[in-house]
């Protein structure tokens, strides 16, 4: 072995070298078995377990008794085996010297875990193959930590495409925001008729002042959408109508005529309460 | 078959409460058409209210004669007012093109009763 140890600080060469190379030896043979998050094994140019460390045996739960001389497609889920994955692995590792992977492991008791694994090819000083180091690193928890993270991003994302907001007691809010797609309509409109019927909402209020263009799709996919919340018994008023995109309607020759439209959702807000019956007064004649 | 013994008519304030079966074949919805006008002209009611919260799935048959016994009430001088249409009915409905005919339609049948108490077309034309 090439690789020099120094030990001690200031050690002193040559008279201690033999000593130190011993110690040395020994330190290296206490890391193994003393190393928590690392299972740390040897295998056999066939791929059959030769030495097994107490991580090894905490993280997979066979004893070295247990598993040594056995071979290592032990700790692989079964369906990754008909596909010689093992194999592969071992060969990929003696031709280049190392193999990286991620994936599924299996413990001895049958549950899973999910695994980084290192196999290195172990070369005598001649070249000749003497078998293969693996160390196997347990990233569970990690990997669920990422797919939560993942969920909950996918989540919100969703909540932001069709955010349905009750306003007022029987008023609903849409403040759409962006482009309206197919799939963004289907969602909008599954999110908004779900919550009338939740809420027994009689109105709700489709803003568009998020909305960049409108083109005859668009237009269309907020009619549908208009139509089945009618179906349901409520009434739609679609505001932030602002002059480019009145234009724009008049343009391209769409009818909504039968929708109610307010240029801005502060207006729409108002024809809400007219709707609902409500009036909203200023206190000082509230009491008068 | 499910035809006539599956259609429940109820009279309250002279108003029809009609309930739709969750599966209507096409004779049973024929005969709701003929039982409601039957009806209409038994007990001289000012309005229908059609509740088909338990209509599982709406097809163009049922939708086209829902949307003609509203126009045969109103020439005999009533209102209808679907009651209860579940969201994804209302979704397939306006998928596939169904609009009942710009019926009147109530959340509840509370709302749609009230809505009878109305003068004609108030909701729709107020804009």
């Amino acid at each position: 072995m090439g690789t020099q140890f120094e030990s001690r600080p200031g050690a002193q060469p040559g008279a201690a070298a033999a000593q130190t190379s011993s110690e040395t030896q020994e330190l290296v043979r206490l890391l193994i078995d003393n190393i928590r998050d690392y299972a740390i094994i040897t295998l056999d140019p066939r791929g059959c377990v030769l030495s097994w460390n107490a991580a090894a045996e905490r993280l997979k739960g066979w004893t070295a008794e247990e598993i040594i001389g056995q071979h290592f497609s032990r700790f692989y889920p079964p369906e990754d085996l008909p596909s010689g994955k093992t194999e592969m692995e071992l060969k990929v590792a003696s031709q280049e010297g190392r193999f990286e992977d991620e994936g599924w492991r299996v413990r001895k008791d049958g549950s899973r875990f999910w695994a980084n694994v290192i196999i290195t090819a172990l070369r005598d000083a001649e070249g000749r193959l003497r078998g293969f180091g693996k160390v196997t690193r347990d990233l569970t928890a990690r990997r669920e930590a990422e797919e939560k993270i993942r969920k909950q991003a996918h989540e919100i994302l969703e909540m932001a495409a069709v955010p349905v907001v009750q306003v007022w007691d029987g008023i609903l809010l849409v403040p759409l925001i962006g482009t309206l797609n197919s799939q963004r309509t289907q969602q909008l409109m599954d999110r908004l008729l779900n919550k009338v019927m939740e809420t027994a909402s009689p109105v709700a209020l489709l803003d568009i002042t998020g909305v960049p263009a409108i083109d005859t799709q668009t237009a269309q996919h907020l009619i549908e959408t208009i139509a089945a919340v009618r179906l349901l018994g409520s009434e739609v008023v679609l505001t932030g109508v602002r002059p480019s995109i009145a234009q724009t309607l008049v343009h391209l020759g769409i009818d909504l005529s039968n929708v109610s439209t307010r240029s801005s959702l502060s207006a729409g807000l108002r024809t809400a309460f007219e709707l609902l019956e409500l009036r909203v007064t200023p206190r000082a004649a509230a009491g008068g | 078959m499910s035809d006539r013994s599956s259609i429940s008519i109820i009279i309250v304030r002279k108003t029809l409460m009609v309930t739709v079966p969750s599966d209507p074949d096409d004779a049973t919805v024929s005969a709701l058409q003929e039982e409601v006008l039957a009806a209409m002209q038994r007990v001289d009611a000012k309005g229908v209210v059609l509740d088909i919260s338990s209509v599982e799935t709406l097809d163009s048959f049922f939708a086209r004669t829902v949307a003609e016994t509203a126009s045969m009430v109103s020439l005999m001088g009533g209102r209808t007012v679907v009651v209860g249409m579940r969201p994804s009915v209302a979704v397939t409905a306006t998928q596939i093109g169904i609009t009942l005919g710009g019926i009147e339609t109530a959340l509840s049948v509370e709302r749609a009763l009230d809505l009878l108490d109305r003068p004609a077309a108030g909701r729709r034309a107020r804009r």
